[in-house]
C-alpha cells in the first residue's frame, strides 16, 4: 500500500508535448479515476506511473520512494489492460502464476496463491483452458488475477471495461469497486465513460489536453463544475447551454436569453457584472415539468420524448433552440404539445464567456 | 460461372503441369532403378531390386546417408539459432526505423546471392593463402587453418556459408514477425518483473511457435536442395567428407560411374525416406503445436 506523488510531470513526443509540469498527490488506500476525452494524456499518465512510457521530465514517487527511473517491474505496481494482455499461449494458471514464478517464489505457495485468487474470481474452473477458450469478461477476470496475485502496492486499470457490454461492464466494475473495498490497494482506474468514472471513484481527476482541469469527489464534480468543459463533460444527458445576458436587479440577477429568464441570488456568483454575456449551463437530470407561471419557468413546445425506462428525456424547441430536460412524468407528453420546465436556482451554473470558468463562488 | 467450377479450371492447369513433370520423372527414375543401366554400355536388362540390395551394403552410401542427416540438422537448427538470436538482438537494442530497415536490407543481400557466387565468395575467404578469414587468423596467431581441406572441418564450413545466406534471411523474417506481436502482452511480462531473456524466452516466441515451425519446414525442404553449394565448394570432399546422397547420385550416376541405374535407386531410396521423414515430422509439429 503507498500514496503516489507525481511532481511537474512532463511528456514529450520529439517536440510535441503532451503533458505539461502536472502535479498529483493521491493518498494511501484511495481509488483514483483519470477521466476525460482520449487523447488527454490520461493514458499516458497512468503508464508514466507504471513505468511503461519514459518520464520527459519530473519525478514519480510511490510510497515516498522515487521511482521515476526504475524498471516497471521494480515498482511494486500491478496493471491490468485494455486488452487483457494476456499471455495467449499459457493457460489460465499458467497466466497468473508468471509474475510469482519470475521472482522465483516457491512452487507449493504459488499454488497456494493461485488457488486463493482464483476462487475470489471465481476461476476455479478455468484453470487449465488457454485464454482464447474464454469469454472476454473471463478474460478480464484472469488479467485482474494476475494483477491481484501479486499483492501490489499500486493497482493500475487502463480502461479495463471497455471491451465488454453493457450488462458485464456494470458487474465487473462493482466487482472491481468490492475487490478495492477489501484489499485497500491504492487504484488508479482510466477511463473516457463519466458514468463508469462517477460509480466507481473516490476521486474524479478530470484531464483535459495534458492537464488536469479538475479533480474532487463524483458529487463535487458533477454539482460544482469548476469549468464548462467539465459541466459539458460530466452528465448524461449532456447539460443545456445558452449564451444570456445580465441585467442586476438588487439583490437577484436576471439572466435572460428569448423566452429564458431565470433568477439567481447574486451573492452565490462573483462577477456577474449588469449587461455583461454568460454562458448558462442547465442539467437535465436537474430540472422537471413546471406552471407556466413559476419562477424561472422556461416555455417551449416538445419536439421528442425518448423513453429511458423509468425517465423520460424531454427535447423543447425554446426559441427555435433545443434543449432538453429529464421527467418521470413523460408518459402523458406528445410532440407538439407546449410546455414549460423549471430548475432549481442553486443547480443554474454560470461560466465565464471568455475563460469558460464557473462564476458561482466557492462554498 | 460458379465458384467450384472457378477454382477448377483455373488450378487445374497448372497442377497438371506440376504433376505431368514430377511424375514422368519419378517414372523415370523408377524404371531405371530397376535396370542395370550403365553409360558405358548400350544395352540394359532388368536387375530386379538388385540396386537396391546393392546399396544397403554400400558404406559410401550409408556415409553420404548419415552426411546428409548431419546437413539437415545442422543447417536448420544452426539458421534458426542464428535468427533467434539475432533478431532479438536487434529487436532489443536498434530503435532505430531506419537502422533497423538497413540492417534488414544488408542481411537480405547474401540470400539474393546465387548459390554458386555465395560458393565462389567463400572459397576465397577460407582459402588458406589468399582468404580473409586466414589473414585475420594469422593476426591472432594461428596458423593457416585448412577449413574446406580439413575433414573434420569441411562440412561445418560449408555448412557456415548456408546459415549466412538463410539465418541472415530468417533474421529478417522474425524482426518483423517480432515487430507484429502485440504489446501489450510483452509490457504486462514487464510489469511482471520478467527479465529481458525471460520476456522473449517465455512470451514473445512462444507467440511465434506457429511460424517458427514453418520457417523450419521451409529450410529443412530447402537444405535438401544444397547440391550446388557443396558441389561448389568442396565437390564433396574431401574424400567423402562433405558427399551428400545428392552429391553422391550425381557422382555415381553422371559424372564418375555413369552408372545410372545405381544412382536412380539411390534417388528413389531417397525420395522415400524424405516422404516418411517429412510426414512423421510434419504430424507431430502438428499434435505438439495445437
Amino acid at each position: 500500500m503507498a500514496n503516489i506523488r507525481c511532481v511537474n510531470i512532463r511528456k514529450s513526443y520529439g517536440g510535441h508535448s503532451v503533458i505539461e509540469n502536472l502535479n498529483l498527490d493521491i493518498a494511501d488506500h484511495e481509488f483514483v479515476v483519470f477521466l476525460g476525452p482520449s487523447g488527454c494524456g490520461k493514458s499516458t499518465m497512468l503508464r508514466m506511473i507504471a513505468g511503461l512510457e519514459e518520464i520527459s521530465g519530473g519525478t514519480v514517487s510511490i510510497g515516498d520512494r522515487d521511482v521515476t527511473h526504475l524498471h516497471p517491474g521494480e515498482r511494486g505496481v500491478a496493471m491490468v489492460f485494455q486488452s487483457y494482455a494476456l499471455y495467449p499461449h499459457m493457460t489460465v494458471e499458467e497466466n497468473i502464476a508468471f509474475g510469482l514464478r519470475r521472482q522465483k517464489v516457491p512452487q507449493a505457495e504459488i499454488t497456494r496463491r493461485v488457488q486463493h485468487v482464483a476462487g475470489l474470481l471465481g476461476l476455479e474452473s478455468f484453470l487449465e483452458r488457454k485464454p482464447k477458450n474464454l469469454s472476454g469478461g473471463q478474460q478480464q477476470r484472469v488479467a485482474m488475477a494476475r494483477a491481484m496475485i501479486k499483492t501490489p502496492k499500486l493497482f493500475l486499470f487502463d480502461e479495463p471495461l471497455s471491451n465488454l457490454d453493457a450488462k458485464l461492464r456494470e458487474k465487473l466494475r462493482t466487482e472491481i469497486r468490492k475487490m478495492h473495498l477489501d484489499l485497500k490497494t491504492t487504484t488508479i482506474f482510466v477511463t473516457h465513460d463519466q458514468l463508469e468514472a462517477m460509480t466507481i471513484a473516490d476521486r474524479i481527476v478530470l484531464m483535459r489536453a495534458g492537464a488536469i482541469e479538475q479533480q474532487g469527489t463524483p458529487s463535487e464534480i458533477f454539482d460544482r463544475p469548476a469549468t464548462r468543459f467539465v459541466a459539458d463533460f460530466i452528465g448524461s444527458p449532456a447539460m443545456n447551454f445558452r449564451d444570456c445576458m445580465v441585467s442586476r436587479n438588487g439583490d437577484t440577477v436576471e439572466l435572460s436569453a428569448g423566452s429564458l429568464r431565470l433568477q439567481v441570488p447574486s451573492d452565490e456568483f462573483g462577477g456577474l457584472a449588469d449587461g455583461t454575456t454568460v454562458e448558462v449551463g442547465l442539467r437535465p437530470s436537474k430540472m422537471d415539468l413546471a406552471a407556466p407561471g413559476d419562477l424561472n419557468a422556461i416555455p417551449g413546445k416538445i419536439i421528442l420524448v425518448e423513453n429511458m425506462g423509468s425517465d423520460g428525456q424531454i427535447i423543447v424547441d425554446v426559441d427555435g433552440q433545443e434543449m432538453s430536460f429529464v421527467t418521470k412524468a413523460f408518459r402523458s407528453l406528445e410532440p407538439g404539445q407546449p410546455v414549460s420546465f423549471a430548475i432549481d436556482p442553486t443547480s443554474i451554473h454560470v461560466f465565464s464567456k471568455e475563460t469558460g470558468r464557473s462564476l458561482r463562488k466557492a462554498v | 460461372m460458379n465458384n467450384r467450377r472457378f477454382l477448377f479450371w483455373t488450378l487445374t492447369p497448372g497442377f497438371a503441369v506440376l504433376a505431368i513433370l514430377a511424375l514422368i520423372s519419378i517414372a523415370g527414375a523408377l524404371y531405371f532403378s530397376v535396370m542395370d543401366r550403365s553409360l558405358r554400355y548400350p544395352d540394359y536388362h532388368f536387375a530386379g531390386l538388385y540396386n537396391y540390395q546393392r546399396l544397403l551394403s554400400d558404406r559410401r552410401f550409408l556415409n553420404a546417408l548419415q552426411i546428409s542427416a548431419t546437413w539437415e540438422i545442422v543447417t536448420v537448427v544452426g539458421s534458426l539459432v542464428v535468427a533467434t538470436l539475432l533478431s532479438v538482438l536487434i529487436f532489443e537494442t536498434v530503435k532505430s526505423f531506419w537502422l533497423r530497415n538497413l540492417i534488414c536490407f544488408a542481411f537480405l543481400a547474401p540470400v539474393l546471392l546465387p548459390r554458386v557466387a555465395a560458393a565462389f565468395i567463400w572459397r576465397f575467404l577460407y582459402s588458406p593463402s589468399l582468404g580473409l578469414i586466414n589473414y585475420l587468423a594469422s593476426l591472432l596467431g594461428f596458423g593457416p587453418v585448412e577449413f574446406l581441406a580439413n575433414p573434420s572441418l569441411a562440412l561445418m564450413s560449408v555448412a557456415i556459408v548456408d546459415i549466412w545466406q538463410w539465418g541472415l534471411f530468417f533474421t529478417v523474417i522474425m524482426l518483423k514477425l517480432l515487430e507484429t506481436l502485440p504489446k501489450d502482452p510483452i509490457e504486462a511480462a514487464q510489469l511482471d518483473n520478467a527479465k529481458t531473456w525471460e520476456i522473449h524466452a517465455f512470451v514473445t516466441l512462444p507467440m511465434l511457435k506457429a511460424p517458427i515451425i514453418s520457417l523450419a519446414l521451409v529450410k529443412a525442404v530447402e537444405s535438401l536442395r544444397s547440391f550446388d553449394l557443396i558441389y561448389v565448394m568442396t565437390g564433396g570432399g574431401p574424400g567423402t567428407a562433405t558427399e551428400t546422397l545428392d552429391l553422391y547420385a550425381y557422382q555415381a550416376g553422371i559424372n564418375l560411374g555413369g552408372r545410372i541405374s545405381y544412382a536412380s535407386a539411390m534417388s528413389i531410396l531417397l525420395l522415400v525416406l524424405t516422404t516418411i521423414v517429412f510426414t512423421l515430422i510434419w504430424r507431430g509439429i502438428r499434435k505438439w503445436s495445437v
